[in-house]
């Protein structure tokens, strides 16, 4: 069957990829008997299927996906989270023992792991899976650019830890908390965080970050710098 | 200009008043991703038509009890700014204004893929900065690659264009005075791809040759459009590789 696209091209909504409706994957839509782009995005292949991955989505739960959730309702039997933006999420603890052992109040921040998400909504794991923040900065970042942050296999994450001497705690959904050992520190890895925000499309963005913490923390205790 | 001087918007070789072939259309710049605060946006300019679109969500139903359990509900407002026209335009919506909301909203929701997104609502906001005829369909148009840039799931861009008879000539992308001055004004959007028209009106009278041929006039200027929006949005996105993704 042919295809109507190079591996990893910048494919519009609109344009044909391919003449199979079988292999229609996500990004993508049928009409026709036809497989075309739905957004802007990188076309691909994944397990067969015509992909297109998108420059900019929205974020979209899945199950194991760490996240981090401001309180917005405390009800007998669960929490009722936001995850930024329209996503709301739902804890739902039969025992009502258990919910007033959490003491979660309104505002306060969680971070927790996707169960299940559909059209009834998302829910998160209950029990040792729940842990409350008790201190450190929320900060949010757009979701498609949490990857960017996290690098590969955590390159850039663990470059910024060890840099800045903080803590980071990233939701998928983007909300981050840092936790550092002074306000100049978590300033730091705020620079970080806004710059690969900005710059998540350049090459050789590691470095850059790297340099923009050092500069900031200058001859401070941590890294080299 | 006095009243009863008579306008030549055509002369006998068939320039325009402003220079033009009956089938030209005026110059087009788009930019995409122009405002910050936004989740997707683009400026399209045409001649001297100047016009903003921006694109929030999928967010969080307001009021709550519009929401729709099985697909996202798109809100549109068209809307000028009080300066974009030679007589200030007193601010809020006009009757025009909410009408032209509503055409646009629904060209939008034929091309959207909005049951990819249950109980939210994506908000589409167009402003018109400066008001030179066709600014319906340059919206139109900017809010279409607006809504790309968010990364919303679309089945096709629009791209809009109106054509219209003048002085019994058909042409294409009426400035203000051949709008107001002409015969017939017919604003046209389509889904290029799709060969599907999800926009189509009419001022003034057209005899059914004449239509047939305004629609073709059109499509033309259609197909140049969605160019330059693919274009524009190849362009933004070419140095973007994929490891960072």
């Amino acid at each position: 069957m042919p295809l109507y696209f190079s591996e990893r091209e910048v494919v519009l909504p609109g344009q044909l990829l391919s003449d199979d409706d079988k292999r229609s994957g996500e990004g993508t839509y049928v009409l026709g008997n036809k497989v075309y782009a739905a957004t802007v995005g990188f076309a691909t292949i994944k397990n067969d299927k015509v992909c297109v991955i998108p420059f900019k989505s929205t974020y979209n739960p899945q199950p194991g996906d760490r996240v981090i959730g401001v309180v917005i309702d405390v009800k007998p039997n669960g929490f009722d989270v936001s995850l930024g933006r329209h996503l709301t999420a739902t804890i739902r603890i039969p025992d009502k023992k258990e919910v007033q052992a959490l003491n979660l109040k309104v505002g306060e921040v969680v971070y927790g792991t996707v169960k299940e998400s559909g059209l009834r909504g998302v829910f998160l794991e209950t029990g040792e899976k729940i842990k409350k923040v008790t201190s450190g900065l929320l900060v949010s970042m757009h979701p498609s650019k949490i990857p960017r942050l996290i690098g590969r296999r955590g390159s850039m994450i663990n470059m910024i830890k060890k840099e800045t001497g903080c803590d980071l705690l990233v939701g998928r959904n983007g909300f981050i908390v840092i936790k550092g050992p002074s306000p100049s520190n978590e300033f730091a890895a705020l620079s970080a965080i806004r710059l690969i925000e900005r710059e998540a499309h350049s090459q050789g963005l590691t470095e850059r970050v790297e340099n923009l913490v050092r500069s900031i923390l200058g001859g401070e205790s941590h890294g080299e710098g | 200009m006095v009243k009863d001087e008579k306008l030549k918007l055509i002369n006998e070789e068939g320039t325009r008043i402003d220079g033009r072939r009956p089938d030209e259309l005026r110059p087009l710049k788009i930019e995409i991703g122009v405002l910050d605060k936004s989740d997707g946006s683009a400026y399209v300019e045409l001649g001297k038509t100047k016009v903003f679109a921006a694109v929030f969500g999928p967010r969080e139903v307001h009021p709550k009890h519009l929401a729709l359990p099985d697909r996202a509900i798109l809100n549109c407002r068209y809307h000028m700014a009080s300066f974009s026209v030679d007589e200030r335009k007193p601010l809020g919506m006009t009757r025009r204004e909410i009408e032209l909301s509503k055409v646009i909203r629904e060209a939008l929701e034929s091309v959207v893929f909005l049951e990819e997104f249950p109980r939210t609502s994506i908000d589409v906001y167009i402003e018109v900065i400066q008001a030179d005829g066709g600014t319906r369909t340059a919206g139109l148009t900017a809010a279409s690659l607006a809504l790309a840039e968010a990364g919303i799931p679309m089945a096709d861009l629009v791209a809009a264009v109106a054509v219209g008879k003048i002085e019994g000539h058909l042409v294409l992308d009426l400035c203000d005075l051949e709008d107001k001055y002409g015969e017939a004004d017919m604003p046209v959007a389509m889904a290029p791809r799709l060969n599907s028209i999800v926009l189509l009106q009419l001022n003034g009278r057209l005899a059914k040759e004449d239509f047939r041929r305004a629609l073709e006039f059109a499509k033309k200027g259609i197909t140049e459009i969605y160019q330059k929006q693919r274009e524009a949005l190849r362009k933004k996105y070419s140095g973007v590789s994929l490891m960072e993704v």
